[in-house]
């Protein structure tokens, strides 16, 4: 499903990011791990498609429609917590409400995006991107900021997603089976 | 000081008296304004929206232009539509001299550069996770422009309200291309003129206050559909 080789993105003549090989396949939960500035964020923005100034090769076999990719610090559109959810979902689909309680938010669904805090913010954005049903799902961070019962809450339904490719960038390894595989970028 | 307090009182009263001459000019400025702003929302937006957004060779020159645009001098303006208009001018045909019409063509030129130059400006300073998010949750080209537009509505909203601003007090071109014609093409910024150019000071200063109460209350309406807490 995603191929990247001999991957380098270079800014202001250094290296950011660095993947010598990397293959992922369908229905894979995959932690690209690594310390500050090891690109982790780089790789799932060239995965995303948002970063197209690179050299090397990156293989992403699916329509952009059925990928979504989750900011490191998301942003949530001005308007309640409910429309941001349903932007962009299509027809026929789980309702935005129920992607909300799976992430522990619906008590959230009227208020406004402001003043919300920034783990609520970030499972917010998470049921967001889950209400479009994406076949990859990229995470930059998800778990940050979240509190000990959150990250269960948040772990649990990521794991449960078994036709989702989830790739998740983190700095330290992620518990349960979300980090059983994963992929160190080196500095 | 007497007279500006006259002017106040001959404003109340040409108000509440109902006096035909000055309601019609009130009443076809505002339209006039408004019909040029809503053409020009409709060129602005899209084009501001676009040029904030689009990388090609010759972006920055065409945003510099419209950002001198935004300084037209309005009698240049006039001047323009009216050699264009005038029956040997090249738009001559469509018979628009003279016409309130005329006055919105003119009034168009006027808002289209101050839409596109801050809706420019406020599209460029929005947070570049707002496009990428949009883009990434798979928003069509409509949805995500709409999305940038209320992201940045405050900036759109002082926008179109400086473009009516301008229109709706310009002089030179209601003058020029209107002509300041009774009951047909006079509006609240002639007839101040006139009355002025008269002598008569007082109705010279109550049609300007008529002015001003028009842009009160366009202002007061802009800054409540521009709230923070509207949904």
């Amino acid at each position: 499903m995603i191929e990247v080789s001999q991957l380098r993105v270079e800014r202001e003549g250094r290296t950011i990011c660095a993947v010598e090989h990397l293959g992922i396949t369908p229905g894979s939960k995959l932690t690209v791990l690594g310390s500050n500035g090891s690109g982790k964020t780089t790789l799932l923005r060239v995965l995303a498609g948002l970063t197209g100034d690179y050299s090397g090769t990156c293989r992403v076999a699916i329509d952009r429609h059925e990928l979504t990719y989750v900011h490191q610090h998301p942003l949530l559109f001005r308007g309640n917590v409910l429309n941001n959810v349903r932007y962009g979902q299509r027809p026929g689909g789980r309702d935005a409400l129920e992607w909300l309680r799976l992430v522990g938010m619906e008590h959230l669904a009227a208020r406004s995006t402001r003043n919300l805090s920034g783990g609520e913010v970030r499972r917010i954005a998470l049921a967001r991107a889950l209400a479009l049903k994406p076949r990859l799902l990229l995470l930059d961070e998800p778990l940050a900021e979240l509190d000990k019962q959150a990250c269960e809450i948040v772990s649990d339904l990521l794991e449960s997603l078994a036709e989702t490719t989830i790739i998740i960038a983190s700095p330290t390894p992620l518990p349960g089976a979300l980090g059983k595989t994963t992929y160190t970028l080196s500095q | 000081m007497h007279l500006i307090w006259e002017g106040f009182t001959d404003a109340l009263d040409m108000i509440f008296s109902g006096e035909p001459l000055v309601f019609s000019a009130a009443w076809r400025s505002l339209w006039i304004s408004s019909t040029a702003v809503a053409l020009a929302m409709l060129i602005g937006l899209p084009l501001g929206t676009w040029l904030a957004r689009a990388k090609f060779r010759g972006n920055g020159f065409i945003v510099l232009l419209f950002r001198a645009g935004m300084a037209l001098p309005t009698v240049f303006v006039g001047m323009m539509c009216y050699a264009m208009f005038s029956r040997r001018g090249p738009l001559g045909a469509l018979d628009l001299l003279y016409t309130p019409w005329g006055i919105v063509v003119g009034e168009l030129l006027l808002a289209v550069p101050i839409i596109v130059g801050i809706t420019h400006g406020a599209i460029k300073s929005l947070d570049p996770r707002i496009a990428e998010t949009a883009w990434t949750l798979g928003a069509g080209p409509l949805r995500r422009w709409w999305t940038y537009i209320s992201e940045a509505r405050v900036s759109v909203l002082l926008a179109i309200l400086t473009a009516f601003a301008r229109c709706v007090t310009e002089l030179g071109i209601a003058m020029i291309v209107g002509g300041n014609i009774k009951f047909r093409t006079r509006t609240l910024a002639t007839a101040t003129a006139l009355e002025t150019s008269k002598g008569e000071f007082a109705r010279g200063i109550a049609l300007g206050t008529l002015l001003l109460v028009i842009a009160l209350v366009v202002t007061a309406l802009i800054g409540w559909l521009s709230r923070e807490d509207r949904r």
